[in-house]
């Protein structure tokens, strides 16, 4: 199987959603299926720098959808469908996966509990820490066949530490083109002192942020 | 950008050894390594039984066909882009897909443009954590920072003439990473009202 | 390797323009008309009444049989519904084309200054859905008596069809009013004068690489460099193959191995295609104050600056042939030596084999010994445009070796003509840029496409958010925040 490619790994999982709908008075709504709601739910969270998973240590990227059902081909292929919706999941990160999810639950803990109280075999009373979040992952995992990284694996913070670097040295480049050695050379010891290119914590780019004003972290 | 389409049992047999002989060899994936549109992208083959099932409140899943399922993370959009992955990986995509129900070869183009828009799947829910960079941007930062901390290094005492000299040098090793990002263009559409409606906030990668 | 032999083309039903670039026949004036269709009635009298003046795509065997101007038509899609053109056949129309351009100027980057609020004022009062330009009339000529005879023929035919009205507002001469869009070609310096092709306000030759395609009909030697590489030479015949009719014409089977998707029935939509008009203004007093200051300090002067902005020097010279102005300039004045030569029928048969061998280097190249951009950069604006083999990265064997294969779908037949006068010193508000005319079957696989993600966008080249240095859009809008910049 091949979750991995070097140290960037592919998680993907399917968890059934809870057949029907809730009681009413579930977070104020009533009648409309556990699975309407959940899609309702993940397109409320928050997205770009704002989104939860900005928060969870390593994530390159992710994403949430809903499938109800699989897609008939038309005749004569077989017509089939699914007894359940289930929440996709899949995100790809660096590192080993269960350090990734304890990072997960210890950052996003209740947006987690938000969008998987939705999903069968998952409530406040099933899991109750990282352990038991970690457990219920393993249960949802598929594997997946065939990983192609077409980026890095390196660690996020690196990623975005590099981002950084590439745009503040290309401005740099540009404003001290034609300048003697000497300024350059000045202003090149400036530029390190101001980027600090071994300090991956920062000034580095925020992950997640759509906005060339705000991506900085200083 | 997601996609779900069935095949049968016999035919995933052939497709893993596909997958197999990929990730054994490299130059399977040259063309995607060279089209470099694509941060990530993943197939993921499903038997009924792979469904999880996570108790009896859960009605088990009742399946003919086992499922592949394409998660990719690419820059731009699908329909801007069918035509680039067609052209130039046909035959890759046509045996990673290979005989999946009604898959229809990568050329011609416009049934393969529908089969995967129909087998499609829209994301609700989707996080980039470098909206503004392209795989190439995130490829060639790596290169950047490791050069710039070289660089420091051998020049930290360096005479400014012997600075300029291996400044120089940087910048001829750089001159392909150092153009600078930003937002991206509004690829459909739907991609425009989406930019409307959310004033700054703005989608990342398809 | 293929020849132009295969003449499955139906010519006589095919426009001049697109099947031609008029300029090289000796049409170095044009005048561009649009107008409205208040009565379908009298839109189908007009049509029935300009077909017989419209210029087809037959071929020109012989100076003889070259008109004294080229008519041709185009048609919005709200022009068509005006004619009444069935709603089963309209329907069948890109949402490109059906929206129409302006609708869709964030996907072109039409923003900022290049706002249609800024067009010329015939484009104004109207809403986004209620286009009230119907009908676009080009008119190219041996010399401006030709187009006037021609222009005057046209109206003519307006005097029975009242229903019919000449849209004016057009900007040029001082006036936000003209009754059409002027243009014309600029000649070319004494010492290029036999250089084939015109200039444009910046400096550039133009008009030199043209688009060929199965069935064009024109010498097959002209497949060299000007259509899709193929593995070979690409000095020789060897080196390149036509592109598939179908990119450029509906009806036809495109390099997809299939018929573009165009409008029904076929016989309706069959040798027509989709054809863009833009004005675009040219900042020549920036360009050229720009190019003073910044030349000063950039090695080897201001020319070879405009050189790296356009891949070719200023005189036509491709950059990754002539990577210096010396060869450069000697070789277009040995090339328009020649070329005069050869039109006054004086060649010897040495010169005009050496004519042909120069004449070929104007265009056959792949970028296949720059694969670095150490000649020609990754963002100049001919290698982005027409990236030959330049997306292969140096890759040989990445595509299946197709060395085309990121580009050949991305294809497009320009024509058009400079507009206005460069005025001396050169200033920006004067009245001058060129009309482009963008002929293409797929308005969002490649026009659209080139124009945002290789003009106004540059991942594609591993150059980020870098635009094309010459028709990018480096104006002050939030897209491109820092201004025009270029890596070379």
């Amino acid at each position: 199987m091949a979750n991995q490619s070097g140290n960037a790994y592919a998680l993907a999982l399917l968890c059934p959603v809870r057949a029907g709908a809730p009681p009413a008075g579930f977070d104020g709504q009533c009648q409309e299926s556990y699975a309407a709601h959940l899609r309702y739910v993940l397109q409320s969270v928050r997205v770009s720098g704002d989104s939860p998973m900005a928060r969870v240590p390593n994530t390159y990227l992710s994403r949430f959808f809903l499938l109800d059902d699989v897609f008939y081909q038309g005749s004569p292929a077989l017509e089939e469908h699914l007894k359940s919706s289930y929440l996709v999941f899949c995100c790809n990160f660096h590192g080993e996966l269960e350090p990734y999810l304890t990072g997960m639950w210890k950052t996003i803990e209740s947006e987690v509990r938000l969008i998987l109280n939705h999903c069968v075999g998952f409530s406040d009373q099933t899991v109750r820490d990282a352990a038991a979040f970690i457990a219920y992952i393993k249960k949802c995992e598929i594997k997946t066949t065939f990983y192609f990284n077409g980026s890095t694996d390196q660690p996020l913070a690196e990623q975005l530490k590099g981002l950084y670097l590439k745009q503040e040295f290309s401005k740099f480049a540009f404003e001290n083109q034609g300048r003697s050695a000497r300024e350059i050379q000045e202003a090149f010891g400036e530029f390190i002192k101001g980027t600090e290119p071994e300090n991956t914590a920062r000034p580095a780019w925020k992950p997640g942020v759509y906005d060339l004003d705000k991506v900085v972290a200083k | 950008m997601n996609v779900i389409t069935p095949l049968k049992w016999l035919t995933t047999l052939r497709t893993r050894l596909i997958f197999w002989g990929a990730g054994k060899l490299p130059s399977t994936t040259l063309g995607l390594v060279t089209l470099s549109l694509i941060h990530y992208a993943r197939w993921v083959i499903l038997r009924p039984k792979d469904f999880p099932h996570l108790g009896p409140e859960q009605p088990k899943e009742d399946l003919q066909y086992c499922y592949m399922l394409f998660f990719s993370n690419f820059n731009g959009s699908w329909d801007q882009y069918v035509d680039s992955f067609s052209s130039t990986i046909p035959t890759g995509l046509d045996s990673f897909w290979y005989k999946n129900i009604k898959y229809t070869n990568s050329i011609p183009m416009l049934p393969f443009h529908r089969y995967i828009t129909w087998n499609q799947i829209w994301t609700d829910n989707y996080y980039n954590a470098y909206p503004m960079a392209s795989t190439n941007d995130v490829k060639s930062a790596q290169k950047v920072r490791q050069n710039l901390i070289d660089f420091a290094r051998s020049t930290a005492n360096a005479t400014p003439d012997d600075f300029q000299r291996q400044y120089n040098k940087l910048l001829l090793s750089l001159q392909h990473d150092l153009s600078q990002m930003g937002l991206n263009p509004v690829v459909s559409l739907s991609a425009s009202a989406v930019d409307r409606r959310l004033g700054k906030e703005r989608r990342g990668v398809s | 390797m293929t020849t132009a032999a295969d003449d499955f083309l139906d010519l006589s039903d095919i426009q001049g323009i697109v099947v031609k670039a008029y300029s090289r026949f000796g049409f170095p004036v044009a005048r561009y008309v649009l107008f409205r269709i208040d009565l379908p009635a009298h839109g189908r009298k007009f049509v029935v009444g300009i077909t017989p003046m419209i210029t087809t795509g037959v071929r020109w065997t012989d100076p003889a049989s070259i008109p004294s101007a080229a008519t041709n038509i185009a048609f919005t899609y709200k022009g068509l519904k005006h004619l009444d053109v069935l709603d089963a056949s309209l329907h069948g129309f890109s949402d490109e084309f059906s929206m129409g351009m302006k609708a869709r100027r964030d996907i072109v980057g039409d923003t900022g200054p290049n706002h249609p609020r800024h067009w010329d004022p015939v484009w104004h009062n109207e809403s986004e859905t209620g286009q009230h330009v119907h009908i676009l009339v080009t008119i190219d000529g041996k010399g401006e008596t030709e187009v006037e005879a021609r222009y005057r023929q046209i109206l003519a035919l307006l005097v029975e069809c009242p229903g019919v009205v000449q849209l004016s507002g057009q900007r040029g001469g001082g006036s936000d009013d003209l009754p059409y869009q002027p243009a014309a070609a600029i000649p070319p310096k004494p010492e290029e004068a036999g250089f084939p092709g015109g200039k444009e306000h910046f400096g550039y030759s133009d008009g030199i690489s043209t688009t060929f395609f199965k069935g064009c009909g024109a010498d097959p030697m002209e497949v060299i460099g000007e259509d899709k590489p193929v593995k070979g030479d690409p000095r020789t015949l060897e080196g390149w193959a036509p592109v598939a009719a179908g990119e450029l014409i509906f009806g036809y089977p495109d390099e997809a191995f299939e018929y573009p998707e165009a409008p029904g029935p076929p016989l309706f939509s069959r040798n027509g295609t989709y054809l863009v008009y833009r004005k675009l203004h040219e900042n020549t007093g920036s360009f050229e104050s720009y190019l003073e200051a910044e030349g000063a300090r950039f090695p080897g002067g201001k020319e070879a600056l405009a050189a790296k902005f356009a891949g070719r020097w200023r005189n036509g010279a491709p950059l990754a042939t002539f990577p210096t102005q010396e060869s450069a300039d000697r070789y277009i004045a040995e090339l328009s030596a020649l070329q005069l030569k050869v039109w006054a029928g004086q060649a010897s048969p040495a010169e005009q084999a050496r004519y042909q061998e120069l004449a070929l280097q104007l265009v056959a190249l792949d970028y296949g010994d720059d694969k670095d951009g150490a000649r020609c950069p990754f963002g100049a604006h001919t290698r982005r445009v027409n990236p030959r083999s330049a997306l292969r990265f140096g890759n040989k064997k990445a595509f299946a070796d197709d060395p085309g294969a990121l580009s050949n779908r991305r294809r497009v037949l320009r024509r058009g003509l400079p507009y206005g006068r460069s005025e001396t010193p050169a200033r920006d508000d004067g009245d001058h840029g060129i009309v482009i005319m963008i002929v293409n079957a797929d308005l969002s696989r490649q026009f659209e496409f080139v124009q945002q993600q290789w003009i106004t966008f540059g991942n594609d080249f591993k150059l980020a958010n870098d635009q094309d240095p010459l028709p990018g859009n480096h104006g002050t809008s939030k897209n491109c925040r820092a201004g025009g910049r270029m890596i070379i």
